[in-house]
């Protein structure tokens, strides 16, 4: 059968496996020889391993490993240790950050301690991830792209732990679990009026979806230009009539302007970053300087007017507000323990014929008979 | 044939699409808020027929004939004492289909002595003590808030169904915490009014899950979605909300003085099978009488044929039939009660501070 052959449907060959480099001032090594997987080679190549773990490796899996651990015990002492019902409710099932009223004090275990802690062990996890990723590219004299890229991504995931550190209170953090967490996101925009109308929200969904377009159009382009070699991108680079130049004429012709080889990764790189970046400046803004985006948003004219649906005096309105709760950081939410509640008229039951005299039906029955 | 192949597979999908959209699969669209907003309520035909189908209104009893002249012959009436012979014995056999189910007096009462509120050995009935209470609490209902429920009114039957216990009844536990704090005692509002964060709100995220929890159930309760009373880009703004969200703010108000006032309290009667894990009294939430539908059994006005219900000589202005002059025969003879159902009359549509407020759109008049 013929069958189109070029580096991204590649023949896998089976032969010794390539043990990499050699690298002279590397800590640690890599461990096992390599090996082959037919599955492997059908997404990228076929070779798996040989591995380079490394003592921040390690330490992250350690760590990483420590966090799953809690999190998983947690949610499975909350169904009373109930393996069926652990699988059954995983999705729904959380590990909670601290209730309100701990602000930022170290809670009991059950109270959200076991939550902090699990927190502490996922960020050292990640630190020490970031540790590795660098110190891989460095030692393999690679430019440093992919750690900064990474340490993007982190400081979205430290910006949801110190938006709680400026608010004060841990409860703000995000809890551990599928829906709970995503959960949490739709309390989180309700409660600072709509993180929709924050501007830095908006920049990043605009990187994040434009990260898929961009990696669309590139994927598209240089799969499109593969029959011509085009996934020999740097060869590619200073030659005329090539795939490189077809397909940046592409976009030319398409668009009037065209990415290069190079810039267009520069773009992606971009992109992905500011996602996370901008993202991270939102949440940093949110409850600390602007506490409801939407107001926000009225204020400088990012509202569109609508008229109103309802005809209410500001006085009807204010009525309706109500009152907030919760004004001492003590007090919310205010969870009292069940007591036995106490009848109103509680004599009713001692002697059946006055009972439920409190009939608010007929309150004015009193009154009544004064006047005939 | 590969090509034949090819295409069923890409004109499949769409195939299915366009078929989705026959027969009862069909939905309405009703707009509800300025164009373009999808402020929108989707209702699905086939959904809407079967719920409609499942509402099974009583036929209402015939009217109460002449009650014989002369004063009310109760000796233990306490709630029902302001009405004719004839209607009061009629609502009783009501109450017995509606929440009984069996129309079996015995349920509620010591059959040899219909006016004891103990049996022959002397134990208290709980059930005549929770019925009583429970004809207070409707009476409340029909008076005191008709923010909520207009005209439509409440009677046994709106939650009842036929059984003894209610759908939705509630206990406290870990998975009600929010029920127990906005049903219960407290307030659901966590957005701020104003742009910078200040100490006027320090509602926190949890806070904030909670009402989205009670939010929830709302809106299954009601089958209806968040824009049925909300612009969900300000889920704050009264302006900018259906007028739907005015009823249903009367009916949190009411729900909570039904369960601190007339459920909860109820605790110390009810034998121990009734109660909660934590020794708590049955409560009730929206979906209680509204099972489901944004007007309890689809708007039936099951009220306006029992004055004892209603607890007013007149209904949406009209006099009940036959109730007025009875009630004025009783007056001669004792007038503490006429006079309340008079005074109570034009006291009550002034009730409510936020009574004018939306004078036209009620909830369900769409």
């Amino acid at each position: 059968m013929l069958e189109y052959q070029n580096l991204f449907t590649r023949v896998q060959v089976r032969t010794a496996p390539d043990p990499g480099l050699p690298l002279e001032d590397s800590p640690g090594a890599r461990l096992g020889t390599g090996t082959f997987s037919y599955l492997a080679g059908k997404f990228g190549d076929a070779q798996f391993g040989p591995i380079y773990l490394g003592t921040a490796g390690l330490f992250s899996l350690l760590f990483g490993f420590l966090a799953f651990e809690i999190i998983g015990l947690n949610m499975w002492a909350s169904v009373g240790w109930d393996p069926i019902e652990f699988v059954r409710q995983l999705p729904w099932l959380a590990l909670e950050p601290p209730p309100p009223q701990y602000g930022l004090r170290v809670p009991p275990l059950n109270q959200g301690g076991w939550y902090l802690m699990a927190g502490f062990f996922l960020t050292i996890s990640i630190l020490l991830w970031w540790v590795r990723v660098y110190r891989r590219a460095r030692a393999l004299n690679m430019g440093t792209h992919l750690p900064w890229a990474f340490a993007s991504a982190i400081f979205l995931y430290l910006a949801f732990f110190f938006q709680p550190l400026i608010v004060g209170s841990w409860s703000e953090m995000v809890p551990f679990g599928v829906f709970p967490h995503l959960d949490w996101t739709s309390a989180f925009s309700i409660r600072y009026g709509n993180l929709y109308y924050n501007p830095f929200h908006a920049l990043s969904i605009v990187f994040l979806y434009g990260s898929a377009v961009l990696f669309a159009m590139h994927a598209a382009t240089i799969l499109a230009v593969a029959r011509l070699g085009g996934e020999r991108e740097i060869e590619q680079i200073t030659d005329r009539g090539t795939a490189a130049e077809r397909s940046m004429l592409f976009w030319r012709w398409t668009m009037g302007f065209n990415a290069t080889m190079e810039s267009i990764h520069r773009w992606a790189w971009w992109f992905a970053v500011l996602t996370t970046f901008t993202g991270g400046i939102g949440i940093l803004l949110t409850g600390t300087v602007v506490d409801n985006w939407y107001l926000w948003g009225v204020k400088h004219g990012l509202v569109a007017p609508y008229p109103a649906n309802n005809v209410l005096t500001p006085e009807q309105q204010q009525l309706l507000r109500g009152r907030y709760q919760g004004t001492a950081p003590d007090s919310f939410p205010s969870y009292v323990a069940p007591q036995p509640a106490m009848m109103l008229d509680s004599t009713a039951l001692i002697a059946p014929a006055d009972s439920m005299t409190a009939d608010s039906t007929k309150t004015d029955s009193t009154t009544a008979r004064k006047t005939p | 044939m590969s090509i034949l192949r090819r295409s069923i597979g890409l004109v499949a999908p769409f195939a299915l699409l366009s078929l989705g959209a026959c027969g009862n699969a069909e939905t309405d669209s009703v707009q509800v808020g300025y164009r373009g907003t999808a402020m929108e309520q989707n209702y699905d035909h086939g959904d809407v027929k079967k719920q409609f189908a499942q509402v099974k209104i009583p036929t209402s009893l015939p009217p109460a004939g002449e009650s014989p002249p002369g004063p009310l012959p109760w000796k233990n009436v306490q709630v029902l004492n302001d009405i004719s012979v004839g209607e009061f014995n009629r609502t009783m056999v009501a109450m017995s289909t509606w929440v009984a189910g069996t129309g079996n007096c015995a349920y509620c009462h010591n059959v040899a002595n219909f006016a004891l509120d103990t049996l022959p050995s002397g134990k208290p009935i709980y059930t005549k003590l929770v019925a009583r209470r429970m004809l207070q609490m409707t009476r409340q209902i029909n008076g005191q808030y008709s923010q909520h429920v207009k005209y439509t009114g409440v009677t046994c039957y709106t939650c009842h169904l036929g059984k003894p216990l209610p759908n939705g009844l509630w206990f406290y536990s870990s998975q009600t915490d929010y029920l127990r704090h906005y049903l219960d005692r407290d307030g659901a509002r966590v957005i701020s009014q104003q742009i910078a964060p200040s100490n006027v709100n320090r509602s926190s995220v949890k806070q904030t899950e909670w009402t989205y929890a009670l939010m929830i159930n709302q809106s299954k309760s009601l089958g209806v979605n968040c824009t049925y009373c909300h612009n969900s880009r300000h889920f704050a703004s009264w302006k900018e909300a259906p007028p739907a969200r005015v009823t249903a703010y009367h009916g949190i108000l009411m729900l909570r003085d039904v369960n601190q006032n007339y459920l909860s309290p109820l605790q110390p009667v009810y034998p121990s099978t009734r109660l909660g894990s934590q020794g708590d009294a049955p409560k009730a939430q929206c979906v209680t009488c509204h099972n489901g539908v944004y007007k309890p059994l689809y708007g039936a006005q099951m009220v306006k044929d029992y004055p004892a219900l209603w607890g007013r000589p007149d209904w949406n202005g009209v006099p009940f039939q036959g109730v007025g002059t009875l009630v004025a025969d009783t007056t001669a003879k004792a007038p503490a009660p006429s006079a309340t159902v008079g005074k109570k009359s034009a006291a009550l549509p002034a009730a409510s501070a936020t009574g004018s407020m939306v004078g036209g759109p009620a909830g369900g008049t769409r």
